[in-house]
């Protein structure tokens, strides 16, 4: 049947098949930039003409509910429909008043807060110091969410109390210096008139009703949201007037609708590999942020050998973040070289490192008496077990699979066995609150890392230690950072407590990834980074002086 | 239609399935709940889910109506069932029933034309090829077709929107409507058409291969039987040799495959849709599986349980028109029965 002039034909055809894909594949490629495009494409997108534009599409990486807090978050989203007292977020030296006009520390534990006046909810009902106090005493006793512990635990806000109509006084349990610049500038203001009547806020479905920015007009849950400039808006009415933002989630149909012109922004981060073919392409750019996330290695502080603390030392100086870099984000990013939590953050003490030395975590383990009696390669525990644990890490990540991979190769030079398991995201969900693992790769975003009251929270929470177990050294740190009254002194304990922390490690940063964002310049040039959030945020939306003010931060 | 027919054939395949059904839906219940993680996660993220009280996690539990036990949990779903009452999504806070009548037609709209022109196409140049048999034609469409037999659908996918949407600029890459749309109802059928017509490709191709491997083989074996030769040498034309002669034989096997395959019909295509972010029930399958959403999962599960049961059915059912081999005694005296009365009737 098969004849040779068959077999020619066959061979023809799969040839042309091959350049019928190779084609395909070149034609996405685009001419070079000049020297001014390639400089332009770098910055950080400020431009300092504000240009009105009708309507602008934005790629979603994921869909975050109907933006009601409690059926799921996207940080970046809550803040184009919800304000804070103070803003941008926690991760800058200084927020400025944003909802509040001002705040004044009366004692240790007293703040008093001047909310502004004449804004309006959405639906055109006066904003009052009623929601505010409704919104911190709802955060504290109502159903938890992410902001809760700001208030219950780190810190304790025991009384809000109406001084006058326009003025919320707040009674700490314990002393609370940073009351204004990290919770005032974390916790979205909810309208009292609404939430007082939702029965159960994990089932309420209702289109939210903030202050923000944008009103969210339609949502279509996985398919799109559509957003609505807020023309009232008490710092300006928005640069654009609609945002539509279809949920896009896969990685590559995503940015195969930027370049067809379908979406004008992705709010997922370009990938390394293909950086190049948007830095290159006509009009588009892409603007270089700091994340401030960390992609960590967590260690079992529950079980055996990890709870010994000079082990955890050894598993961290076994570690070469700069070749895992190099290899999985071909050099893009920074290796974890110091420690945990985000060196960018104005609450991380510069002066932490973390090195790699495989030399001393070998000597370090020399000297824990985990030896290898049996020369199979791998070190016992003086009780003859085996240095052999399981390393999780979600299928939905291929970068922290490779990065598993030499994870593996790098212990097995200092003799400690490592398997890589491949789990499912929702599996890998469960493995924090069972605590069954051994090593796990999990990524940490701006809350955790760059929130001083945070990384005290995730010490007791179970994050990274658990406060019913005794760690004596962080207990004497943690009581004296609670009962310092002045908020610089308080960040000298935080940065003890740092220290302490990345000697003996229960997460190891891997790497600090770097987050860029393609975007359609012909279509809006103005996008600006609000540190933790990326570039799509309320401020790249606002006129002028919104800019301006973030921009004295 | 008498009654003893009913409880002798079509009855006991009605038993037959309805026992299927319902260890299907038991299966359906177990198999989420096995699977280690809850839906939590969806709601409060990794970092913060860590830092929930015991007291509050079972507080998130409650509110969420999944501290009650699994029995009790069984018990609701199963009379559920009956009342057309799936429960409320976790995920989507909305009744299950309603989020599945949103997705269901968009799964229909995009997989019932895939399989019709699939199997219109894969039969037709099936048989040609067959009828070719060991020629270059039938050599080009046996490697064409195994090509794309062996290309995965995603991939198909993503040439495609490489091709016609990012160079050509000719079709939209994603969705299954036109976002923030003002325009008039015929250019809304307009706009949805365009966005069908990629996915529709996709699935296509991902599923013509079988079918026209199937068409051929089963065209070579007839086309070999005696009574073939017999047409030939009577005179019959080569176009009726193939359709009327041999093809209708050959289609048997065929014919089942593709009733099985309607199953999918309702079961969705999970990779196009999330390559084509088509909101059919196969992404709605996918979403519902990663944020553990229970009741979501159950109902997926239950409209695809629902579907493959349905084709088997149509299946078991139909083949005998077709076969009048498969048969049997009381099938033939049903039918039979069945002309008589409508002579009678007539």
């Amino acid at each position: 049947m098969f004849t040779r002039k068959s077999f020619g034909l066959m061979l023809t055809y799969l040839l042309l098949l091959s350049m019928f894909v190779l084609g395909c594949q070149s034609n996405q490629s685009q001419p070079a930039p000049s020297q001014d495009q390639a400089q332009g494409a770098q910055g950080t997108a400020a431009e300092p003409a504000a240009k009105t534009v009708s309507e602008l599409k934005i790629g979603l990486p994921s869909d975050a509910g109907p933006i009601n807090i409690y059926t799921g978050n996207i940080d970046y989203l809550t803040e184009l429909v919800f304000d804070k007292l103070f803003s941008p977020s926690p991760y800058v030296d200084k927020p400025e008043p944003w909802l509040a006009e001002s705040a004044k520390q009366l004692d240790d534990v007293t703040w008093v807060v001047k909310i502004r006046d004449g804004v309006k909810w959405h639906d055109g009902t006066p904003f009052t110091a009623e929601d505010v106090k409704f919104t911190y005493e709802y955060y504290r006793d109502g159903p938890a969410n992410r902001h809760t512990h700001h208030v219950s635990e780190v810190p304790h806000i025991e009384k809000i109390e109406l001084d006058d109509p326009s003025t919320v006084r707040f009674t700490c349990a314990y002393a609370c210096p940073s009351l204004e610049r990290i919770t005032f500038a974390d916790l979205p203001i909810l309208p009292k008139h609404i939430w007082e009547k939702v029965e159960n806020p994990r089932k309420f479905t209702d289109l939210p009703v903030g202050t923000g920015p944008y009103k969210l007009v339609e949502y279509k849950a996985d398919q799109y949201y559509k957003f609505e400039a807020n023309k009232d808006y008490f710092k300006g009415t928005p640069l654009v007037d609609t945002l539509v933002m279809p949920v896009i989630k896969d990685p590559t149909a995503i940015f195969n609708a930027l370049r067809s012109g379908e979406i004008d922004i992705s709010a997922r981060p370009l990938p390394p590999e293909l950086e190049a073919s948007f830095t290159n392409a006509p009009n588009m750019k892409v603007a270089e942020t700091s994340p401030l996330s960390i992609i960590e290695l967590k260690l079992n502080y529950d079980k055996a050998p990890f709870n010994t603390p000079e082990f955890r030392n050894a598993m961290s100086l076994a570690v070469d973040r700069q070749t895992i870099l190099d290899t999985v984000m071909l050099g893009k990013g920074r290796a974890g070289l110091k420690g945990y939590p985000h060196p960018d953050s104005p609450w991380t003490n510069p002066n932490l490192s973390t090195p790699y030395d495989a030399e001393k975590a070998k000597s370090v383990m020399d000297g824990l008496k985990f030896v290898d009696a049996n020369n199979d390669g791998v070190r016992e525990m003086p009780d003859g077990k085996p240095l052999a644990f399981s390393l999780k890490v979600p299928s939905t990540e291929p970068s922290w699979i490779r990065a598993a991979e030499m994870l593996k190769d790098q212990y097995a030079k200092v003799g400690v066995k490592v398997t890589v398991e491949v789990l499912d995201s929702g599996t890998m969900a469960t493995v924090g609150q069972t605590r069954d693992f051994d090593l796990v790769i999990s990524n940490i975003g701006a809350h955790g890392v760059a929130d001083p009251d945070q990384f005290v929270m995730s010490h007791r929470s179970s994050y990274l230690w658990n406060k019913t177990i005794p760690y004596p050294e962080m207990d004497a740190l943690q009581k004296q950072w609670m009962a310092e009254t002045s908020i610089d002194k308080r960040k000298e304990i935080g940065f003890a407590m740092q220290e302490l922390f990345n000697k003996q490690p229960t997460s190891v940063a891997l790497f600090y990834p770097e987050e860029k964002f393609a975007y359609r310049s012909d279509r809006y040039d103005q996008w600006v980074e609000s540190k933790g959030y990326g570039v799509i945020n309320k401020y790249s939306l606002l006129p002028d002086g919104a800019k301006k003010a973030k921009a004295e931060q | 239609m008498d009654g003893s027919w009913f409880s002798s054939t079509f009855g006991k395949k009605l038993i037959q399935y309805v026992l299927v059904l319902a260890v299907a839906l038991s299966i359906n219940f177990a198999l989420p709940r096995l699977a280690p993680g809850d839906p939590l996660e969806f709601f409060f993220g990794e970092s913060t889910i860590n830092e929930l009280t015991p007291e509050q996690r079972q507080r998130a539990l409650h509110e969420l109506g999944l501290d009650r036990s699994v029995w009790e949990q069984y018990a609701d779903f199963m009379t559920g069932v009956f009342h057309f009452d799936l429960g409320s999504s976790i995920k989507y806070g909305k009744p299950v029933t309603e989020v599945l009548a949103d997705r269901l037609p968009w799964t229909v709209l995009l997989v019932a034309p895939s399989l019709i022109i699939s199997a219109v196409i894969g039969i037709v140049i099936g048989a040609y090829a067959a009828w070719n048999r060991g020629k270059r034609r039938d050599l080009f469409f046996l490697s064409a077709m195994l090509t794309v037999e062996s290309i995965p659908g995603f991939w198909i996918g993503m040439l495609l929107i490489a091709i016609f949407s990012v160079n050509l600029g000719w079709l939209p890459s994603f969705g299954a409507v036109p976002l923030a749309f003002t325009g008039g109802t015929a250019e809304y059928v307009g706009e949805i058409i365009t966005h069908m017509i990629l996915p529709v490709i996709t699935i296509t191709l991902s599923t013509v291969g079988g079918n026209f491997l199937l068409t051929r083989s089963s065209m070579l074996e007839t086309l070999g039987q005696d009574y073939v030769y017999m047409a030939e040498s009577k005179g019959a034309s080569k176009r009726s040799l193939i359709f009327n002669h041999a093809l209708r034989n050959a289609l048997l096997p065929v014919y089942t495959h593709i009733t099985m395959s309607l199953g999918i019909l309702v079961s969705g295509a999970v990779v196009v849709e999330s390559v084509f972010s088509y909101p059919g029930i196969g992404r709605l399958l996918y979403e519902s599986v990663i944020a553990r959403d229970y009741p979501m999962m159950q109902g997926v599960f239950l409209i695809i349980t629902l579907g493959v049961i349905a084709a088997n059915l149509l299946a078991d059912v139909t083949y005998p028109l077709f076969d009048p081999r498969s048969r049997s005694r009381a099938w033939s005296r049903e039918v039979s029965s069945s002309k008589q009365i409508g002579e009678e009737t007539a």
